[in-house]
């Protein structure tokens, strides 16, 4: 467990930048509590300062998991986001995407949205920015990538891609071994 | 008979020969110079073409006079037909155009004979040669220290082996010295560019041989990886990565993260954070690239 170093950091940032913008500000400073990113094999975790010293005492070796994790960062020195940031980019997200109930199922099970399955956008999205998808009852699912900005989407026929998929909650059954 | 008359028309008709300047002026006799200081009259200068050159044509004679003057007060020699001066040495300094050269850095040689208080004799070029009756170098062409390469007869020593070839075993040991004394040449030569630098030659020299141990080890595909290990071969320190303390001052953090979250808003996207990593690298190439 480390710090992030700046250029990390930076593009850390750079990612959530795309979810939930200036927001980000909110997850570094907090009212509650200070809380921290730190860096376990690879793996980004958000986590209270507190938690964050009790886990000194656990070995790098021994230790799985604290807080929650952001995301990985790749071999080439990407960031991706994992399904676990959901709670944070759902809370704070800038463009969001409501679904209609039959394309629920479609998406958790990893698809990209279709055009026929959305049921409500946040206006003015632009194209390639990353969006939080939702279910009618507000429910975040995941989150992805706008293949059309908002204005272009109308052009769109019915089957055509809305929105790219990145994670969604089906990740939890699917990827449950590598997930953590 | 009254000669004063002629006198005085004879040296109204010439110059005068005492000269006065308010500043006396300096004189380089060795090279037929004076230096005169003193102030030109600005009126005269400016007076007028004709005033300014007869001022100026007189102020030059005058010089002139003053020069003479000099000379004549200088020790002579007479010959039969004119009179000699002899100059003094001159005294004027005139600025070098190349530096003065560097004292040579002294060899091992030297600096021990220094030591030792032991002083160069004179040895004369030829010697005397008995055998022949006649002189010959000492070294060289037809020196006599090439004689003991072209005997008749060599002995060959008791412990020795009968079948080696005892002439071309004395080649080989000349070969041999001559290599050496060219290995001490360039040993001298290379303290001596060290120690003008004021290095440490052996140091310097154990340093280089590391470096070129390094560069060539790390010069194979595996960059070194599989290479055989070397005894007391020198380990390489690069750069390390350095974190920030995983603890740090309460507010530390939160304040460098706001500053990296002000540079991503902004869009500054490459120039702004350093890649510590890729700077590493660059460091570490040209340390291992330099010298």
């Amino acid at each position: 467990m480390r710090p992030l170093t700046d250029d990390e950091t930076k593009v850390l940032f750079e990612k959530l930048a795309k979810y939930i913008a200036r927001n980000i500000i909110h997850l570094i400073d907090r009212p509650d509590e200070p809380y921290c990113f730190r860096l376990q094999k690879d793996r980004v975790y958000y986590v209270s300062e507190s938690n964050m010293r009790r886990a000194t005492a656990i070995g790098r070796k021994n230790l799985v998991s604290l807080g929650i994790c952001f995301g990985k960062f790749t071999k080439t020195g990407k960031f991706r986001l994992h399904i676990t940031a959901l709670q944070y980019l759902a809370q704070y997200a800038k463009y969001k995407v409501w679904i209609k109930p039959n394309g629920e199922m479609p998406f958790l099970y990893g698809n990209h949205v279709v055009k026929a399955h959305i049921g409500r956008v946040t206006e003015d999205i632009p194209e390639h920015q990353g969006v939080v998808i939702y279910n009618m009852a507000d429910v975040p699912l995941g989150f992805g990538v706008s293949a059309r900005s908002t204005v272009d989407m109308r052009k769109v026929d019915p089957t055509g891609i809305a929105v790219f998929h990145q994670a969604d909650n089906g990740e939890y059954l699917r990827e449950e071994d590598a997930l953590f | 008979m009254d000669v004063s008359g002629i006198l005085a028309e004879h040296e109204s008709r010439s110059k005068a020969i005492q000269v006065d300047r308010l500043i006396p002026v300096e004189h380089d006799l060795g090279v037929l110079a004076s230096f005169d200081i003193n102030m030109l009259d600005e009126t005269k200068l400016r007076a007028g073409q004709k005033v300014r050159d007869n001022y100026l044509k007189e102020v030059s004679r005058e010089g002139a006079q003053i020069l003479i003057n000099e000379l004549f007060s200088l020790p002579t020699t007479t010959d039969d037909d004119s009179v000699y001066a002899s100059l003094p040495k001159t005294t004027t300094v005139l600025p070098r155009e190349k530096p003065i050269p560097k004292e040579k850095p002294m060899t091992r040689w030297e600096k021990f004979a220094k030591i030792k208080g032991i002083q160069n004799r004179k040895k004369s070029r030829m010697v005397f040669d008995e055998n022949q009756g006649e002189w010959r170098p000492r070294y060289g062409y037809k020196g006599v220290n090439n004689d003991d390469q072209k005997p008749w007869l060599v002995e060959v020593p008791a412990n020795a082996d009968p079948d080696k070839d005892q002439f071309q075993a004395r080649r080989e040991e000349k070969k041999e010295r001559i290599n050496k004394n060219q290995r001490r040449q360039q040993r001298n030569l290379e303290e001596g560019a060290m120690s003008e630098k004021r290095k440490h030659p052996q140091q310097m020299r154990k340093r280089e041989l590391q470096k070129a141990l390094v560069l060539s080890k790390s010069s194979t595909a595996s960059m070194g990886k599989f290479d055989e290990k070397l005894e007391g071969e020198p380990k390489i320190k690069g750069l390390k990565r350095k974190f920030d303390p995983l603890v740090a001052a309460a507010g530390k953090e939160k304040s460098k993260n706001m500053d990296i979250l002000s540079r991503v808003a902004k869009g500054d996207t490459s120039a702004t954070v350093l890649n510590v990593r890729k700077a590493q690298r660059a460091i570490n190439n040209s340390k291992r690239t330099k010298k």
